[in-house]
Order: C-alpha cells, then structure tokens, then sequence
C-alpha cells in the first residue's frame, strides 16, 4: 500500500512538475519540431495522463516497469547493476554505525564528566549535526592528502573504493543510535533490577553492558532499521562525494534529466526498502526481547 | 534471508578486486557527466565524445586550427555544384577493431542507423539535415543526396555523433545493449563501460590511418581510464589525490589555486557554440519596446560579471557566437557599458523613477521577469545581472528553471521578459532556430522575414566559405542592431593536468582530447 501511494505519487509529481521529457531527451540539441513530435509519440508521452499511468500500473503488475527514455535498457536492468554497489555500501555503513553507535553510546554513559564520556558525547554530537556532504569531503582531505592517507594498509585506492565512504556514512548515522544507547543506558540505570544486580555482587561493567544494555536493544535495532530506510537518502550524497556507483546517483541523474521510468523504478525500489526494513525491525524487536512476545 | 547474508561478505569483497593490469603506460581521466547514455548515434552528450573521440575516425577531420576540414575515413569528397550531393572516396586499408573491414557499405549502415526514426537519435540524426539517401557506387565510393544544399554537412560528418562503427557490432548489438560493446577504427578500442563507476580505452596497435590533425601515429598511454565526478567540490581533490591525472570543468577558484601550486598545468579551452546569453522576450511590455532593451543591455558590467562569476580565464561573450566559433563577430563589444545613457534611455521612454527608486510608466512599475537555467554559475550571473538592473530602477524577478525542461515549459509559457542560455556547436547554422521566425528556439518571439532568408540563404549556401561566414556577421549586426540579445560569457572548459604530462589538445568542437598525442611531459 505504501509503495503503491509511493509511486503513484511520484508517477505524477515527475509529469506535472519536470517539465517535457521529450524536450529534456533533446536537450542538447537543435531538432526541428517535427522531430521532436516524432519522438514524443514514440516514447507515448503524447497519450493521455490516465493512458500513460493505466499502461505503467500494468506494466508494474507483471514486474515490468519500463526502459529508460534515454538509453532504450530495461528499467530493472538498469536498477540491478547500480544496486549491488549501493548495498555493499548501505550494509558496510550499517554495520560500522552499530558497532560505531553501541560504541560511543556506551562510552558516554559509563560515567558522567569522565573525559572519556564527554569525548563520546562530542564525537556523536559531531556525526549528527553534520552533513554528510562535508564529512566526506573532511574524510578525503583527512585521509588521502595527509600523512594519514599511508596508515591504512592497502592504499588510497582500496580504502576509498568501500572503506572509506562506509565509515562515513556510518560515521554520519552512528550518532543517533549513540544518543539513544546513552539515553536508555541512563534510564536503566536508575531501575531497580540494576540495584539488585549490584547487589548480587555484579560487577559494574557486566552491568552496565548485558542488564542495562539488554532492555534498550529494542529500541536500537527499531533505531537501525529506519536507519537502514534512510541509508538510502545517504547513499546519494556518499556515491556524488565519491564518485561511486549506485542508485542513490542514478536517482539523482533521472530525476535531472527527466527520465521517468528510471526514477518511478527507483522509487518502487525504496518503498519496498522501506517497508521491508520495517518489518524486519519488528522480527528482530521480537527476538531481542522477550517481553514483546508475551505482551502480543 | 539468510542467503541473502551469506552473500554479504562476497558482495563487501566484490568491491576491492582491483581492474585488470595492463603492460604498458597508463593513464586515468576525470569526466564530470557521467551520461546516462553513451551512444554517440543516438545520446548527445558532450561529456561522451571525450573518450569515443578516440574510439571513433570520422569521414573527415576538422583542423581546429585553420577550421579546414581534411580527409578522414574519405581520403576526398566532391561536392556537386547545386550543393545537394556529396561523393566520398573512401581510404580502402581501414580495419574495424574487431576485424571488420571498412568501407562503403560500412558508411551506408552507420547513417541509416542514425536516421531510423526507431532509434530516437538525439542529436546525430538532426546533424545530417535534409539529407535523403545514400548510395553504395562501389567499395571504396559513398554518395549522400540531399533534398536541400546543407553548407553545415561537413561539419556534422567530423563529428563523434556520426563516427562509424562496425556493422558487425551494430547489428550483433542492437540499440540498447551497443553502447556497452562499441567498436569503431579509431586510436583506442573500447574495453568496458560499468554505468557510473568507469569505462576503459585500450591503445589500438594495428592504428595506421591517422588523419592530419593528430600529430602522432600511435597512442602513448596503453590504457586510458575514465570515472566520473559529478559534483564540481570533488575534482580538484580527485587530481590532488592522484585518482585522475586529467579532468575538465573546473571551478575556477579550484584551478588557480591548483596551478599555483606548481604541481599542475591549466587549459582554459574555449568551447565553441553560443554563448552564456540573455534574450530579451519582444512580444512583451516592456521589453516589446526596443530601447528598454538597449537600456537593460547598456546597464550591465559584463566585463566585472564574467570576472567575479566565472574567473580570469572566461571571456565576455561579444556576439550571437562564442568567439572562435566560424562566422563569430563581435557585434555586441565588451565594452558596452553606460548606465547613464541606459538611465537616460529610460526616461525618454517615459519610464521615471518614483519616490521608491523603481521606475514606473502610467502607473505600472518596470518589472522583468528573468528566467536562467540552473547548471554551470548561471544563477550567480543572473543575480550579478538583476542587481544591475535593480540599480536601473527595475523590479527583478529571477527565477532559476530547474533544468531544461523547465526552463522550455517556461519559455513555451511565454511568461518572461528575460530568459538565458547556452548551447554548444561548431557550425554557425546553430542561430537558425534560435533567430527565425517559425524557430524551435525563437526565444526573443522575433519574427523579421529579411532575417529569415538570411537564415536560410547562409545554411544552403554553396558560396566559398568565407562568403558564407559574412552571412552571419550580417545576422548578428541585425540582432544587435535591435538589442535582441545580452550575450554575457563565451563557454570556456577549465581543464588542469598534472605537469608530466604533455601536449593536451582538442579537437574543434573543444570537448574531446587528442588521446593519441598526449605524452609524458619531457
């Protein structure tokens, strides 16, 4: 339902909104006006709205959602070789921003005006307040033009092939699920199962990372998989920065230049993304916390 | 799902296996576009002849120096005196990169491919103009027949849009899938081409056909590589940290502080076509009146624009034509500027100014709406130009189109007083739908039939060519005669290299490099 909303409104946002495709295709070049009808019926632009929508609903129904107006290729095919770089990079971003996130989330709440916590406060303070655009461009800086481009082992080409995109991106999103690992650390604390823990002799660090820690994971994994859903939104402006392959830079590229099929086909794409990511979060709330299923 | 995780780690290990080794020199370049299509017959992208340049020889060369057109693939041509049919003698030792030979049937396929309305060519297909039909005489011997003489022919025929490929790879390929497969018989082979991430040139060993224009006879560089940086931030970091040794459209703050660093070398190369320009919409109040537009026209610093906007290395635009394009005239000088006289102009026209600083005529303000498109430093020119008129006494609406299409619905609309653009071509026939009275691009809703014929005559002309570029001069002194245009910035490629390397040059159009010649610096 929501993919269908999803791209019926994309469908006529991009007709009504982005001007004449066919214009858009002939861009850079001088054509006579009878060349420029030509190809407007041919690509079916010169049918009715509901015609051209009716015909994209059905061709949707089968699994067909078009070729690009601009090189003639099967929308899918298209999508599918700008997908896999796109979720190498989600999934190393992903991974890096929980391990990243629990990381400083813990840090920042193991005491309170430690420099150690403030630090971690700072740095989540930092991945969150800044666009991701300039973090990468800082990345690249930092990482390739000073001494530090020779720490990594492997070379500049390989850490900027997948390493370093991803720890920025993980980087930019780690900061959320840091606040709210610090957040629910500091509400645990307080309860009264921590107490008892305390006083069956728990030391403070098993504690704080398997009692506290454990009632707030349902949380962070519901975190992560919106996260997981706006990965996407973050995937365009990494693959621009980096000069990467992937959808998010597709997406860009066919809205710009007007190529419709290519950009509902990317929209399909997100909304089912995100609806899956959805459910998933919910699966693995369930087995996270045990409460959730008594509770259903 | 658990599949899907298993196939993580392959998926995270894909991305590091480096591209395939080759012996020899290579070289990597950065292109700013990365096209969504890579066709030359049927995509029109400029960023696309920078590496098919190379892949592709056409029937002729155009000499970027003496603008003359010398034998490519067609060792001669004639052309009939009426101007409608042109006989190509065609070199008969010209293999193909995948074994084909060349020749007369050759040509005959790559023409009609580009004319088959099935293929939506967007640009090669309207380059050739009216042309009809063409006939295999012999092997070695084509004939175009025209309906109409088309002076620009040439032009389009040394051109990347109509290079010839392989009939083999054309028909093995078909529409979609041919670009990933290109096969031409120029200086480097085509490897591979992944959407959005690279494509990949390889020296052609058995090149031994090349035209004058280039000064050597083989490739240096074995391999040449090409990515693409799309946003304009990344490419001076992209030669600072070695991932490209070329790339183009630098911003220009980026390219003076790269050259000053002594590291790298600038060509500011100027692209040939129409300028960045301004047309002033004569179908309506105010700028229906010609000496609002004279005044509007008078009003702007272009030489201070051109400066801060686009840097030392632009210059400003002083005619229909970007300077060095054929038939350019400079019928609109930098120097015009006096807003004193505009200011004057004004109030003979009736337009005063009120206690609020903005002119009004019978009660209704001087309002103009300007309408840019978004890419290259446009809106900043624009604002540079609306706050020349503000200072005129003018209310300013600017507005920036999204993209083309925007900005034609715009146009189409006819909402506008003002609305700018730029095209790139290396035949002065461009201005003709831009000027005529039934043109696709009549912009300035000027209808003049005088104008017309002009057009018309200039683009069948069978006249030596210097008769011929004397045409246009006349067309741009009757456009500026009538204030019509604000030409503003001649389109110029900021493109910085490393100092090793050497002897970077283009072709006439601008855009695409001389692969073959490019050696390491001495």
């Amino acid at each position: 339902m929501t993919a269908f909303v999803a791209v019926t409104l994309t469908f006529f946002a991009l007709r009504l909104g982005g001007g004449d495709p066919a214009a858009n295709l002939m861009a850079q070049n001088l054509v006579s006006p009878e060349h420029l009808a030509a190809v407007r019926a041919a690509l079916g632009l010169d049918q009715p709205l509901w015609v051209q929508y009716s015909s994209f609903l059905a061709g949707l129904v089968r699994g067909d959602l078009g070729v690009s107006l601009f090189n003639r290729r099967a929308v899918t095919t298209v999508i599918a070789e700008q997908l896999v770089p796109t979720l190498q990079l989600a999934s190393a971003s992903l991974l890096i921003a929980i391990l990243l996130g629990l990381g400083l989330g813990i840090l920042s709440a193991w005491s309170n005006n430690t420099l150690a916590s403030r630090g971690a406060q700072l740095v989540g303070g930092l991945a969150t307040g800044l666009p991701v655009a300039l973090i990468g461009i800082l990345a690249i800086l930092l990482f390739s033009l000073t001494p530090l481009a020779a720490l990594p082992g492997g070379g500049i080409q390989a850490t900027r092939g997948l390493l370093l995109p991803a720890l920025v991106l993980g980087f930019a999103f780690a900061g959320a699920i840091a606040r709210v690992v610090n957040t629910e650390l500091r509400r645990s604390r307080a309860e009264p199962y921590m107490s008892a823990a305390a006083a069956r002799g728990i030391g403070r660090s098993p504690r704080l990372l398997w009692h506290a820690l454990r009632p707030a994971l349902p949380l962070v994994i519901s975190l992560c998989a919106l996260q997981a859903a706006h990965l996407f939104a973050g995937t365009v402006v990494i693959e621009t920065v980096f000069s990467r392959p992937g959808v998010g830079r597709l997406l860009v590229s066919s809205i710009l230049q007007g190529d419709y099929p290519v950009a509902q086909g990317l929209v399909v794409l997100a909304a089912v993304i995100y609806t899956l990511s959805h459910m998933a979060a919910d699966l693995l709330a369930l087995v996270a916390d045990p409460r959730l299923r008594s509770s259903r | 799902m658990r599949r899907a995780l298993a196939l993580l780690p392959l998926l995270l290990l894909g991305s590091c296996s480096p591209p395939a080794a080759t012996a020899g020199p290579s070289l990597r370049y950065g292109l700013t576009l990365a096209p969504t299509g890579l066709d030359p017959h049927l995509n029109a992208s400029s960023e696309l002849t920078i590496p098919l340049g190379s892949v592709y020889d056409t029937l002729v060369f155009q000499d970027p120096e003496t603008q003359e057109f010398v034998p490519g693939l067609a060792s001669r041509w004639e052309i009939s005196p009426d101007g409608r049919t042109y006989t190509f003698y065609l070199r008969q030792d010209v293999e193909f990169h995948d074994g084909t030979p060349f020749d007369a049937n050759s040509v005959k396929v790559n023409l009609e491919r580009v004319l088959d309305p099935e293929n939506l060519s967007q640009k090669a297909a309207s380059m050739l103009g009216p042309l009809e039909s063409i006939a295999v005489r012999d092997p070695s011997t084509v004939v175009l027949q025209l309906s109409q003489p088309f002076a620009p022919l040439l032009d389009s025929l040394s051109q990347v849009y109509l290079g010839m490929a392989s009939p083999k790879a054309l028909a093995q390929w078909g529409g979609a899938e041919y670009q990933f497969h290109q096969v031409g018989t120029g200086p480097y082979r085509f490897v591979e081409y992944v959407p959005n991430d690279h494509l990949t040139l390889q020296a052609n060993p058995d090149y031994d056909w090349a035209p004058s224009v280039y000064q050597h006879d083989q490739p240096y560089y074995r391999q040449v590589t090409f990515r693409f940086f799309e946003d304009p931030a990344t490419r001076a970091l992209a030669l600072e940290t070695g991932d490209v040794d070329v790339i183009g459209e630098m911003p220009p703050h980026d390219a003076e502080r790269l050259v000053s660093s002594g590291k790298y070398q600038l060509q500011a190369v100027p692209i040939p076509g129409q300028p960045l320009q301004l047309f002033f919409n004569t179908t309506r109040s105010p700028t229906s009146d010609p000496s609002v537009r004279r005044a509007l026209l008078l009003s702007v610093d272009r030489a201070r624009l051109v400066r801060t906007v686009f840097g030392e290395h632009s210059s400003v635009a002083e005619g229909l034509l970007s300077a060095g394009t054929p038939g350019a005239s400079p019928a609109v000088p930098a120097e015009l500027f006096d807003p004193a006289e505009a200011a004057s102009l004004l109030d003979a026209a009736g337009w005063r100014r009120g206690s609020d600083g903005l002119r009004q005529r019978d009660g209704v303000r001087l309002g103009i709406t300007l309408i840019v498109p978004p890419w290259g430093s446009n809106p900043e020119a624009a604002q540079l130009v609306s706050a020349a008129w503000s200072e005129l006494g003018a209310e300013v609406d600017l507005q920036v189109a999204p993209g083309f299409g925007p900005l034609k619905e715009a146009q189409a609309g006819g909402e506008y007083h003002v609305i700018g653009v730029n095209f790139f071509g290396s035949d002065p026939d461009l201005l003709r739908p831009f000027f005529s009275s039934d043109g696709l691009y009549n912009w300035t809703g000027w209808s003049d039939p005088d104008l017309d014929a002009l057009l018309v005559a200039a683009a069948e002309s069978t006249a030596p060519r210097s008769e011929r570029l004397a045409m246009y001069s006349q067309v741009a002194e009757e456009v500026a005669s009538q204030a019509l245009v604000l030409p503003i910035r001649d389109y110029t490629n900021l493109v910085v290299h490393r100092r090793d390397l050497s002897n970077l040059s283009f072709s006439r159009q601008g855009w695409n490099p001389y692969l073959i010649d490019l050696r390491p610096a001495p």
